[in-house]
């Protein structure tokens, strides 16, 4: 077998962005976009400070988080470890580059020249590929070197030809390349004579971009490794957002809308079963259902990079994908949630609950999937996102009950006490997310979690129950008193998921976990940046 | 999956010389008649210390190429007012046309005679990038030899932006225009703001990147954590410009807390001037015949001259002797049974008082570490090893301090380069295997040899042309605007001398003559090639306005900038992959260009080049041509002018004088002598040879990075510790200056002292702005510096796309570095926009809060406050050029002065 595996030795690096340069020329990267670049960390607080250069990109995993998340099976991973992009299938859900906790990933809307206005150059005339717009691209490790120099009988980081342009280009002689499960190759000789780490290696993705820090303790020089520790300041530069964590820029509102749209729908289309059980006419409540449904995923279609191609490409990764199981499901539960209502039938509109509780989960489950944000990964987001799901359709059918000519009290009853169950849910839930999150987040996400809590607790919990307990205590004010704790409960459930998606959605970031030996000294604490609290 | 077919994709292999640390191999990908990518060449891997490998200014060429914000035609001037708000109203003209104005107006300037009515001369031409350009040039170094003098001295950076007192006394000292430690060998390694890491180009970066891995340690002594410092073990945030205090201090220790053993007492007495003994005068006492300067032997226990065989130098102890001494203008006293004592007795009384904890006060540096690094340095020092190499044994000393700018250049240069020098002295690391070693010369000839240009003079020293400060010889009227042989004895006057100054004494007499000097003038005619001085210069808003006076300006240029704005003929030359040229390669070349081949490069074009542009040897052709000077342009050629001579007793491959030759003959002619050259004339491949191959090498003994051997040969000693022929020299051009009236340039002679002292330069520099501006400088309170960017430092790229995106992942690009703690207690935060005023101006830009800078530092890198070069003029990244006064009172006696000044910082707006 072979498993390509880059070295980035530490103690060389200069963080020159030759490499960067390299990257940018041998693939025609258009601006802004890095596959490769340096990082500039520094470590510490005046006078004792270092400074640290770490190149990055794609890590090639073997473990990727990026691969099973792919609705289209755009991203793959070969047999000899590269993980690929097939850019004809892509749909620009940027999925992959969510789950990436490297952040090596990249999505342009546009071709990006580099003197943008004034149009193309020559060489971009030469070599732009239309095919990278609106997709995830990412670092091949320079896959049509490796291939073709294979093929010529070359040795991918023996011979320049099959290696890649980074690693070619570094004038510090800090890049290496090779075959890792060859015991006699460079980089396996490399990997026996030094200490090395690979970044977030408590994610467990196994990253193939190894870091040398320091000659090997039995070579008789450098300090003995020690479990990571960190710097408490560190900060740094990076080529797209820092070095510390920042927010997710691949997500806005659009797929906001879609988390808040299929989660009240589904929601509503559950708490739809109220209405039946009460021979309620089911047209309303299933028609705003699915409604909601379908604009969360306008708004989601209209943030994919390839919608012409979205709606058939989402389908082909069922495997693994939840976002290829929730298009499925959303393909039976749209005939089976109108269906329901336009024939105001009981069993069809039963039948789409059910389809509505599975595409609820397929939404919790792909924030779950999600492995490169933080704020996402938890297994406690999954609870939360259900329990709001249901707590916002309990809410919105308060309300549409309340709007409905025909009085209803005991439905309303019954809704009430569902919501007040719902929101109890909610608030367990929301306690376990945040108790999750404590330590393994970094500090921009548990700052804009902290932030939404007072007023997600107090309006979107403590008003509406009291509300809803009054409306049970005093019936002449039910029907207001629960429609508007319904609409406090589904507009909290709306701010929740605007905070987690768009807000709270700070990455990964990244980090060392040892800074290199500069010479003799010099190596040891490694940095976090943005983190407060060190996992 | 490839790309493109054989036919239509090709690898063109040229060179990259756009700084002073290459030149490197590159290749450059053609696609379809297209340049896509710069590669390494891989071909070079085992000729080039960096494996034929080029930093990242290199990957710009291919956008530089086809930027479209590229002059593509010649152009002229239709608004004849000049300044920055004024529109140039250039318009495209013809080649024909273009080099017709410029024709007439060199005629008519020749015509008037070659030099001015004060003697300067009428022409004059300003190139940047410490002599890179000339890799650029093609035969325009021949046609202005064929001109004729030519006024080199309006600087474009130099004096205060390169390492000037290190060129200067380097030189002097050991044919080092520039040092570098022998980093391969090297054990310790102790860096004055050295940046080796951002500007010691990729064999710089490469050396030292093995030498980490091998376990050198580096220690950074810097007030910021610059690139290098990051990269070295230990990092010591020292005060600005009071490194010579730290380094008096490590002297002190080796002097008067270690015992003699551990210094290379061997070297000192055999190898430097160190036993040589002082009269009552400041002078070496000499026998009263020879005038050799004595030694005191400690066999005979008497004075003998240096040069006795089998004496036994005395380097500590008090003894009396007769001699004479000799002081300036022929000054001679006689001595009988005199009080005297040796170089070195004198420099241990010297250095007594300058003890770590003295400067500990002075660097705001802990004494024990000062002192802990002095030991570090003394126990790496292995005194009395050897090495072999090549065969012959010489000493080992695998220690090394080396300089950065700011340090070593301005006033206590001299101090800095001198304790440097002395530090290297002490243990015998001067110029052997390990130590610190010189990498070229500049001043002194030839310059193709450090080896060659080593001759003896009297008193057992290398010989060094200095101007001549004697009443007979002194040039008591200028022949450049920079008067530079009349007021610098140590710059020499070879072709170099002038672009190295003092440059800015150029800039300043063009607002205001200095007293007893000719009156100033412009030039008639001024050329510029591959430089800014309105933007890289120091006060650059003085600067632009001297520009804007200048009648006729001719600018080869790439696209519009700050100082063709004031052009009134542009000149878009072929680019660098559009261009032919051969230059020669290898050897040791600044920075840390070490090689074990010498050879040729070819510079060729790799793709058709733009509309418009021709390549400059075509312009220098038709210039010559168009001014009646084609024979002495070809003589020029002949003679060696396009950097190797046409015509030697092995070989004969001349161009006919009287023909106009094209572009290819010309370089052809430049590729057979090369061959022959290297084969000793038995080979006479021409430019097709060199289009395939791109270069061709012949070895370099790795003995001649090493000038000890040349001493001991020839039997020479390294003129240190005493500075005698300095001290003398100082005087004699103090009594010319005075019997000539000028005593503004009293200050600057105070420098030529026979050995340094502490001056506290962080107070010059405050009492020259006190003095000069009239404010409290207690009002600017933060020392700003800058570091140079391995992106862009010389690169003349600041419109490359590409460049500014990846050097803004470098920390500081985008602003002013600032020290997160301070920034605190002044309740500024990251990204602020704040104002950065000096007693002279302000400019604007964002902080950017880091920990690895000293709380009263500030740092602005690199060059930038464009405002019309495309791309650039939107950074909105400050440069601290415009804040720099350019006063007599910062220039030392060497001519520089120093990136550095005292600013205040003011909230402006908060970031959004």
């Amino acid at each position: 077998m072979t498993r390509w595996a880059m070295i980035a030795d530490l103690r060389r690096c200069v963080g020159c962005q030759t490499c960067t340069a390299a990257c940018k020329h041998s693939n025609a990267t258009s601006k802004g976009v890095q596959w490769r670049s340096v990082l500039d960390v520094e470590l510490g607080a005046f006078p004792d400070v270092s400074r640290v250069f770490v190149p990055v990109g794609c890590m090639h995993c073997d473990d990727p988080p990026c691969v099973p998340v792919c609705p289209s099976t755009a991203t793959r991973k070969r047999e000899d470890g590269l993980v690929t992009m097939d850019y004809d299938l892509c749909i620009g859900c940027a999925s992959c580059a969510l789950a990436c906790p490297y952040q090596a990933r990249f999505k342009v809307d546009d071709p990006g020249y580099a003197y943008g206005g004034e149009g193309k150059t020559r060489n971009e005339a030469q070599r732009s590929d239309p095919a990278r717009v609106g997709v995830a691209q990412k670092c091949t490790f320079c896959i049509e070197r490796i291939d073709d120099g294979l093929a010529q009988g070359l040795t991918p980081g023996v011979d320049p030809a099959a290696t890649p342009a980074c690693v070619n280009s570094c004038i510090a002689d800090a890049l290496h390349f090779g075959d890792l499960d060859n015991p006699d190759s460079n980089v396996s000789q490399m990997i026996r004579d030094n200490e090395t780490f690979g970044m977030h290696e408590e994610l467990g993705t196994s990253p193939n971009i190894h870091y040398i820090w320091a000659a090997a303790a039995e070579a008789g020089r450098g300090p003995t490794p020690s479990s990571p520790s960190h710097n408490a300041v560190s900060t740094g530069t990076g080529a797209i957002g820092g070095v510390a964590p920042w927010q997710q820029r691949h997500w806005d509102w659009r797929a906001a809308g879609n988390f808040i749209g299929g989660g009240s729908g589904t929601g509503l289309l559950l708490a739809t079963i109220i209405a039946v059980g009460f021979e309620l006419p089911l047209m309303p409540f299933g028609l705003l259902g699915i409604a909601l449904v379908g604009a969360g995923l306008t708004c989601v279609w209209f943030e994919t990079g390839r919608p012409f191609r979205a709606p058939l490409n989402v389908l082909f990764h069922p495997q693994t994908s939840w976002m290829s199981r929730e298009s499925i499901i959303g393909l039976v539960l749209f005939p089976l949630a109108l269906a329901g209502a336009w024939f105001d039938s009981a069993p069809l509109m039963l039948l789409a609950a059910l389809a509505g509780l599975g595409f609820l989960y397929c939404q919790a489950r792909i924030l779950r999937a999600l492995a490169g944000i933080p704020a996402w990964r938890v297994a406690e987001i999954v609870p939360l996102i259900v329990a709001t799901g249901l707590s916002e359709g309990l809410g919105l059918f308060l309300v549409v009950l309340a709007i409905l000519t025909t009085p209803a009290p005991t439905a309303t009853t019954l809704s009430a006490v569902l919501l007040l169950a719902g929101l109890g849910l909610r608030a367990w839930a929301w306690w376990r997310y945040r108790q999750a999150l404590s330590g393994s987040a970094p500090s921009g996400t548990l700052a804009e979690i902290a932030r939404l809590h007072p007023g997600f607790l107090g309006v979107g919990h403590i008003v509406p129950a009291l509300l809803l307990l009054g409306a049970l205590a005093v019936p002449d004010f039910a029907t207001v008193a629960a429609a508007t704790a319904g609409l406090l409960a589904a507009m909290a459930g709306w701010a929740l998921k605007f905070v987690v998606v768009i807000r709270a959605s700070y990455n990964q970031g990244f980090a060392i976990a040892h800074s290199p030996e500069r010479g003799v000294g010099g190596g040891g604490l490694g940095a976090k940046p943005g983190w407060s609290v060190v996992p | 999956m490839s790309r493109g077919t054989a036919q239509r994709d090709r690898k063109v292999p040229t060179y990259c010389y756009q700084c002073v640390a290459g030149p490197d191999f590159l290749t450059v990908r053609v696609e379809d008649g297209v340049a896509t990518e710069v590669e390494p060449n891989f071909a070079a891997a085992s000729v080039h210390p960096a494996a034929g490998r080029v930093c990242v200014k290199a990957f710009g060429l291919v956008q530089k190429t086809y930027n479209p914000h590229r002059i593509s035609n010649p152009m002229k001037r239709t608004n004849p007012r000049k300044g920055r708000h004024e529109d140039p109203g250039f318009v495209a003209i013809s080649w024909d046309e273009a080099l017709d104005i410029i024709a007439a107006k060199l005629q008519a300037a020749r015509d008037q005679g070659l030099t001015d009515g004060s003697g300067f001369p009428r022409v004059a031409a300003s190139f940047g990038g410490g002599g890179t350009p000339t890799a650029y040039m093609g035969t325009f170094p021949a046609f202005l030899s064929a001109w004729g003098p030519v006024d080199f001295s309006f600087g474009s950076g130099q004096g205060v932006k390169c390492y000037h007192s290190e060129h200067l006394y380097g030189e002097f000292w050991h044919r080092a225009f520039t040092v570098a430690p022998d980093t391969p060998l090297c054990e310790y390694n102790i860096s004055f703001g050295s940046n080796v890491e951002a500007s010691g180009g990729v064999c710089g970066v490469k050396r030292h990147a093995d030498a980490r891995v091998r376990g050198m340690k580096r220690v950074q002594v810097e007030p910021h954590l610059s690139i290098t410092g990051a990269c070295s073990a230990e990092w010591v945030p020292i005060k600005p410009k009071t490194d010579a205090a730290f380094m008096m201090a490590m002297i002190h220790v080796a002097l008067h807390q270690r015992p003699r053993e551990a210094l290379d007492l061997q070297f000192l007495k055999q190898h430097t001037s160190s036993p040589y003994l002082l009269g009552t005068h400041g002078f070496y006492l000499r026998d009263a015949e020879s005038r050799k300067p004595l030694i005191w032997d400690s066999v005979s226990d008497r004075a003998v001259a240096f040069d006795t065989a089998g004496a036994d130098p005395a380097l500590d102890g008090a003894f009396r002797a007769d001699g004479v001494e000799e002081g300036p203008d022929g000054k001679i006293w006689q001595h009988t049974d005199i009080p005297c004592r040796s170089a070195f007795a004198t420099m241990v009384e010297h250095f007594k008082d300058t003890t770590p904890a003295w400067a500990a006060q002075v660097c705001d540096v802990p004494a024990e570490t000062i002192g802990r690094i002095a030991g570090e340095y003394l126990d790496h020092a292995r005194v009395g090893e050897t090495i072999e190499i090549e065969g012959r044994t010489l000493p080992f000393r695998p220690v090394a301090i080396t300089l950065g700018k700011t340090v070593n250049n301005g006033w206590g240069g001299y101090d800095c380069c001198w304790a440097r020098t002395m530090l290297a002295c002490l243990v015998g690391a001067l110029e052997v295997p390990g130590g610190l070693l010189g990498t070229t010369v500049r001043i002194n000839r030839p310059a193709s040899s450090r080896q060659a240009s080593v001759r003896s003079m009297r008193d057992g020293f290398m010989d060094y042309p200095m101007n001549p400060t004697d009443k007979e010889n002194w040039r008591s009227r200028p022949t450049t605007r920079s008067a530079h042989s009349t007021l610098i004895p140590l710059v020499g006057n070879s072709p170099w001398s002038q672009a190295l100054g003092p440059t800015h004494m150029a800039w300043m007499m063009q607002a205001e003559g200095n007293e007893h000097l000719p009156t100033p003038t412009p030039p008639d005619v001024w050329f510029v090639y591959r430089t800014n001085p309105a933007i890289s210069f120091w006060d650059t808003e003085a600067v632009g306005a001297a520009i804007d006076r200048f009648p006729f300006t001719v600018c080869f240029a790439y696209t519009p900038d700050e100082t063709n704005h004031a052009a009134d003929v542009l000149l878009p030359e072929c680019t660098d992959l559009e261009s032919l040229q051969l230059i020669r390669i290898g050897g040791t070349k600044y920075v840390e260009q070490y090689w074990d081949y010498q050879g040729f490069a070819l510079r060729q074009p790799a793709v058709e080049a733009a509309s418009g542009a021709r390549d400059f040897t075509w312009i220098a052709t038709q210039l010559a041509k168009r001014t009646g000077l084609l024979e002495a342009y070809n003589g020029a050629i002949n003679k060696g002018a396009a950097g190797v001579s046409l015509k030697t007793a092995a070989y004969d491959v001349a161009l006919d004088p009287a023909k106009e030759h094209s572009v290819e003959e010309i370089w052809d002619a430049a590729c057979r002598a090369a061959s022959a050259e290297l084969s000793g004339g038995a080979d006479n491949q021409g430019l097709e040879y060199y289009r395939e191959h791109g270069y061709r090498v012949a070895p370099f003994p790795r003995l001649d990075w090493y000038l000890y051997p040349e001493i001991i040969d020839q039997s020479l000693r390294f003129e240190m510790p005493y500075q005698e022929r300095l001290f003398r020299i100082g005087q004699e051009l103090a009594n010319r200056l005075h019997e000539k009236g000028i005593t503004w340039w009293d200050t600057q002679l105070s420098e030529y002292a026979a050995l340094p002292r502490w001056h506290d330069l962080p107070s010059l520099w405050e009492k020259a702005l006190t003095d000069n501006f009239d404010v409290d400088i207690a009002d600017y309170p933060f020392w700003l510096v800058t570091s140079r960017s391995m992106q862009y430092a010389w690169g003349g790229n600041v419109d490359i796309q590409m460049i500014k995106e990846v050097a803004g992942n470098v920390a500081g690009h985008s602003g002013v570095i600032m020290n997160g703690g301070r920034a605190a207690e002044l309740g500024i935060h990251e990204g602020d926009l704040v104002e950065i005023a000096s007693p002279l101006s302000a400019t604007r830009g964002h902080v950017v809060l880091r920990q690895g800078v000293r709380p009263d530092t500030l740092v602005m890198i690199g060059q930038f406050d464009h405002w019309v070069t495309p791309l650039a003029k939107t950074f909105q990244v400050p440069s601290m050029n415009k804040l720099m006064p350019m006063l007599l009172d910062l220039t030392d006696a060497t001519g520089s002065s120093a990136d550095l000044v005292k600013a205040s910082v003011k909230l402006i707006e908060r970031r959004a």
